[in-house]
């Protein structure tokens, strides 16, 4: 079976060791074909071990214990156990790259095996969402230590060995890669596929035309909205469940957002109804903060969230003289028609307002210099207090931040400091209201891609939904079948 | 350093200077022999710009890879290893003398040493410029004598017309309303991706069929213009067609055996310089068809702040280029009128 | 991307001809085979830039989120409005602004500078010649696109650094095609003549050289013009052209090609604006260079 990855996306991968994949939240579909997954999100967004059996805290939180699935092999016959989750731990904290594993505190987490299948990591501090935070990053995947050994790190790279249900073929990164099922796998009679191929895509136009031509018999995250029928004619589409909401960044730290009127000006100016309404037929739903239905901790409103209001707005832009600003958004087609209504509706409103885009290495620059205004983005995850997360957006020790506010970091960082959801929930309420009565940035509505199988494929993930990682949806390959061939 | 590094082979050729003093007797190998020693400039020209340039961009290779949530002393540390403190030019040198040996280094962002991405990326390159050439060969004689037979018949004006059209359609539309027209309404051709040639040739055919078209297209119209053009001329004023004619040898004869052998001289100087055109253009026929072509990895690689792989891309285009140059430079003089009747009299 | 200039640049205009009566019939369609692109032309030129000023069109950008994705002949929107609102007739009117500005100023730069190096270069010949046809070859052998995307990185994707960028195209070509037009010039008597009696070498360049070789580098510059437009729509392909909301004609294209079979009208209404402007442009180029040829 043939899937589709789309090329500003997953459709690019470096090299798929663990330790190396600056793209490995992205890849997430191939690293964990490859090498499974510790825990895995499954049904109803449970994290569950796969390679893993439970998990516990200890230590007052700051202690976390993993028991490891006894009598699993990777894929070259050298046995998983808890050496080879230290050894691959240890190595991704050394590693150069983006993917490195990020800790709140400096002070480095200490690593053991506690037995040959039990591993434990302590910090200095309560790492509450550890285990959510496992999701596409690279603590998930464990790597046959004797492989890396043997073969050096570059060799590695192009042919990764594993413990996942499929083992690499052929790897040409960025170009295609094919995955045969892995005889030794643990689980008697998966994965369902006898060989997996990934393929990159220009675009969600190009994967369609070349689904219907039968070039492929998946396609992973379309998000063209305009698209969403012309899929649905023809093949199984899935919407993922989403986490991570649209937000608008407002810099503080400068003018005119450093004044809370010119903030309330946007929030009045913002009608996300309509936005939702023309842009997405009502596809999402409208939100106040920095959850979705599929994440934690969700709530769809928040007190003191201020609602669109043309004539206040206008009135508050009168009040200040009149407000400019620049809106900047990476360039993706659907963020920038976004960026494109959200600026239309503002000049409505009397802001004048100049669009720019990015690409990733300009936003990056953009953030450094902090010499933007307001800045179209994604905020939140399936747990808020990972990834990019409510704190890579608010909190002041985040290099993406637009807010500098002490109180709100404290808020954020104890609602990652206890293990208990309950308090988590009130904690990160609070810090929603917040954030909505300082009017620090309007949320407007998660979005989320569209998994398209073909007739007779399907899948957890695929055909029926999972949360979704940050953007990344989680498909759980082993289990993914196709009807349409014996293979 | 450069300066020097540029001069080695020179030096290392003088050592056979009877074979040179030899070849330096033949002047068109006199001419070759400069044109190529004034390639070479022109060739470090365009990998010293380009690693300048590179370099001046925001972002390394460092940051890149290390991503937002490191310290500025972990990209510090990893810039060392990396090579990346020195200065530019002690940097560009390096990387000057190792291409020189024949070693281009590894790509930044991936285990791959530049040499294998070439030699993947490359032949799916070169086998579109070379399939659209076919094309463009196969349609346009015919089209071209059909043109010359009967100037300012019908097929001569339909042709001029369609050319003109065919140099005003932007490749990208083209390329779309033919994925839209063959791959998705009549399922002819896939709409992406590529089969390599060892899996199937027929695949392989199929997967690069559309796009090669979209690079034939305007090569059409352009080849046709120039034989029919080369072709008249030739009827009208050379000499040995006024012979060939006066011994009673047919239009068709005269046309087909005499003028077109002489054209073909010309279609592929012209060949030569659109060589450099096409392999340009297939960057965004390759990126709209998700072909993994260098044009597609260039982009990829401008992108990422990988610049060994820039640099080995844009040497291979310069290579390219120049050859094409070189090729053109010398048909050129065979093609003056006044070389040519100096080459049928002798 | 590379220098498809270069196809313009050989297109070889061979016209036969005809004598007698023939002859004036053709001169006629000659003459409509020049005055109906120009016309065209011309009235394109006016409906982007006059009509907007003096007929109350609808703007191009911030309009009403209320009306957007109207069809085709939709009341007060005559082709419709796109996802955000906005009047796609507008859009197209001003969007040639911006395609035909940016033509014309890579055209007037490429023809300028690139024309004065050939001139030069043809003329004094000898080694300023050899390096200055090098350095030319550097930008030829250069994929352009590396340097495009330093500009639009370095500098932010505008419509200025837009014409920069596409300037590396326009400059060596034009030097290309002005060298050899001052080449088959150097040695004609009149040329030497003044040169034999003592004319400063840059009145012979500009009074004796430039007036000859203008005729041949403006049909350059109209094929040239086309070419731009397309290669700026290319741009936008790859990300790095007009930068939203801005219009032009290629981005409006890149911008209606991520969904094409479900709205292909996005593409296709730009595309045919695009494609008959480019046509007139080379139309006229073509035909103009066949009546200079010809004399």
């Amino acid at each position: 079976m043939t899937v589709l990855e789309g090329n500003s996306f997953a459709g690019a991968w470096p090299g798929l060791d663990p330790a190396t994949d600056t793209d490995g939240a992205a890849n997430m579909s191939y690293m964990d074909s490859i090498f499974g997954e510790l825990f895995e999100l499954t049904t109803g967004g449970k994290e569950t071990g796969d390679l893993a059996t439970g998990y516990s805290f200890s230590n007052g939180g700051k202690t976390i214990s993993i028991t490891l699935r006894q009598g699993v092999k990777f894929s070259d016959g050298t046995p998983f156990n808890a050496a080879a989750v230290v050894y691959n731990w240890q190595r991704d904290l050394t590693a150069n790259c983006s993917c490195k594993p990020v800790f709140l505190q400096k002070t480095p987490p200490v690593i053991k095996a506690t037995g040959p299948y039990s591993v434990s990591l302590t910090l200095t501090y309560v790492d509450a969402p550890f285990i959510n935070a496992l999701q596409g990053a690279v603590f998930n995947w464990i790597a046959s230590p004797t492989a890396i050994k043997k073969m050096g790190e570059k060799a590695f790279a192009l042919k990764p060995v594993g413990a996942g249900p499929f083992t690499v073929e052929t790897d040409t990164p960025d170009n295609i890669l094919v995955l045969k099922k892995n005889p030794h796998y643990w689980q008697q009679g998966l994965p369902y596929l006898s060989t997996l191929t990934f393929k990159p895509v220009a675009s969600d136009e190009a994967a369609l035309t070349a689904l219907e031509s039968g070039a492929g018999q998946a396609y992973e995250g379309m998000s063209t909205p305009q698209l969403v029928k012309a899929y649905k004619a023809k093949f199984q589409t899935t919407a993922e469940p989403s986490t991570s909401p649209y937000d608008i960044q407002l810099n503080t730290k400068i003018a005119p957002f450093s004044n809370l009127k010119a903030r309330q000006a946007i929030y009045y100016a913002t009608n996300t109804p309509l936005l939702d309404k023309s842009l997405f037929q009502d596809t999402y739903p409208v939100g106040q903060s920095f959850t979705a239905p599929a994440g934690l901790f969700y709530e769809q409103t928040v007190p003191g969230y201020l609602p669109y209001n043309l004539a206040k707005a206008k009135q508050l832009v009168n009040q200040l003289g009149g407000v400019s600003i620049t809106l900047g958004t990476l360039n993706t087609p659907v963020a920038l028609s976004v960026d494109e209504a959200l600026a239309n509706m503002w000049e409505a409103a009397g802001i004048k307002v100049k669009q720019t885009e990015y690409d990733l290495t300009g936003l990056i620059g953009a953030f450094e210099t902090g010499k933007w205004q307001s800045m179209l983005q994604t905020a939140g995850a399936y747990d808020p207090g990972t990834g990019v997360g409510v704190g890579f957006r608010f909190s002041s020790t985040s290099p993406f931040t637009g807010v500098h506010d002490p109180k709100l970091d404290g808020m954020l960082a104890a609602a990652a400091a206890t293990t208990n959801n309950a308090t988590r929930k009130t904690d990160y309420d609070q810090a929603a209201a917040y954030i909505a009565q300082n009017s620090y940035g309007p949320f407007l509505f998660p979005i989320a891609g569209y998994n398209i199988a073909a007739k007779g494929v399907g899948g957890p993930g695929l055909t029926s939904p999972l949360p979704v990682t940050d953007v990344n949806p989680e498909i759980l390959w082993q289990y993914v079948y196709n009807k349409n061939t014996s293979s | 350093m450069s300066a020097s590094a540029i001069a080695e082979p020179g030096r290392r050729a003088g050592g056979a200077a009877e074979t040179l003093r030899r070849l330096a007797r033949s002047p068109a190998l006199r001419v070759i022999g400069r044109r190529l020693l004034s390639a070479i400039p022109v060739l470090w020209g365009v990998t010293f710009l380009s690693y300048f340039i590179l370099n001046a961009l925001p972002g390394d290779a460092a940051s890149a890879l290390l991503g937002i949530n490191a310290t500025p002393a972990e990209v510090r540390a990893f810039s060392i290893k990396l090579g990346l403190n020195e200065p530019v030019w002690v940097r560009y040198g390096h990387w000057l003398g190792s291409a020189l040996t024949g070693n281009l280094g590894t790509s930044a962002a991936s285990p791959q040493s530049v040499a294998s991405i070439l030699g993947q990326r490359l032949p799916v390159t070169l086998e579109l410029v070379v399939y659209a050439l076919i094309i463009a060969f196969v349609v346009a004689v015919p089209l071209g004598v059909l043109c010359a037979r009967w100037p300012s018949g019908v097929v001569d004006k339909l042709t001029a017309a369609l050319s003109i059209a065919s140099l005003s359609i932007a490749p990208y539309v083209l390329a779309l309303v033919l994925v839209i027209l063959f791959a998705v309404d009549l399922s002819v051709f896939p709409a992406i991706g590529f089969t390599p040639l060892t899996q199937s040739l027929a695949g392989n055919l199929r997967s690069t069929t559309l796009p090669s078209i979209v690079l034939a297209l305007p090569l059409i119209g352009f080849y046709a213009r120039f034989l029919r053009g080369d072709l008249v001329q030739q009827m009208q004023s050379e000499d040995y067609i006024v012979t060939a004619r006066a011994k009673g040898v047919s239009e068709w004869r005269v046309l087909t055996r005499h003028a077109l052998r002489n054209s073909f001289i010309g279609i592929l100087t012209v060949i030569g310089l659109n060589l450099a055109t096409l392999v340009g253009v297939t960057v965004i026929i390759e990126s709209i068809f998700s072909l993994p072509g260098i044009g597609y990895e260039l982009l990829n690689a401008i992108s990422n702040r990988n610049i060994p792989v820039v640099e080995g891309i844009v040497l291979v285009f310069g290579v390219i280029v120049v050859l094409a140059n070189l090729a053109t430079d010398l048909l050129y003089g065979v093609l003056d009128p006044r070389i040519r009747r100096v080459r049928s009299r002798s | 991307m590379s220098v498809p200039a270069a196809n313009v640049l050989i297109l070889p205009a061979q016209e036969v001809r005809v004598a007698g009566a023939a002859s004036r019939r053709l001169r006629w369609l000659r003459s409509v085979e020049i005055w109906v692109p120009a016309a065209f032309l011309l009235a394109m030129l006016f409906f982007c830039f006059i009509w907007p000023l003096v007929y109350t069109v609808p703007s191009p950008v911030h309009g009403s989120l209320i009306d957007n994705n109207l069809p085709l002949w939709s009341k007060g929107h005559i082709l419709g409005t796109d996802t955000v609102g906005d009047d796609v007739m507008a859009r197209i009117l001003y969007g040639g602004q911006v395609s035909f500005e940016v033509a014309a100023a890579v055209q007037a730069i490429g023809l300028v500078i690139g024309g004065a190096l050939g001139l030069v270069a043809a003329y004094v010949g000898g080694w300023l010649d050899a390096v200055l046809m090098r350095i030319l070859d550097v930008f030829i052998a250069f994929p352009s696109l590396v340097l495009v995307l330093a500009i639009a990185d370095g500098l932010g994707p505008t419509e200025m650094h837009v014409i920069w960028a596409l300037s590396a195209f326009s400059i060596p070509a034009f030097a290309r095609v002005a060298r050899a037009a001052a080449l088959q010039l150097r040695d004609r008597p009149f040329v030497v003549a003044a040169r034999l009696s003592g004319t400063k070498t840059w009145r012979i360049l500009l009074q004796h050289l430039a007036p000859n070789m203008l005729p041949q580098l403006l049909t350059f510059t109209l094929l040239g013009a086309g070419l731009t437009m397309i290669l700026e729509g290319g741009l936008d392909f790859l990300g790095y052209g007009i930068p939203p909301p801005t219009a032009s004609w290629g981005n409006m294209i890149a911008a209606g090609q991520s969904f094409i079979s479900v709205s292909p009208r996005f593409v296709f209404v730009p595309s045919i604006f695009l494609f008959v402007t480019t046509l007139a442009l080379n139309l006229l180029g073509d035909g103009l260079r066949a009546r200079w040829d010809a004399r």
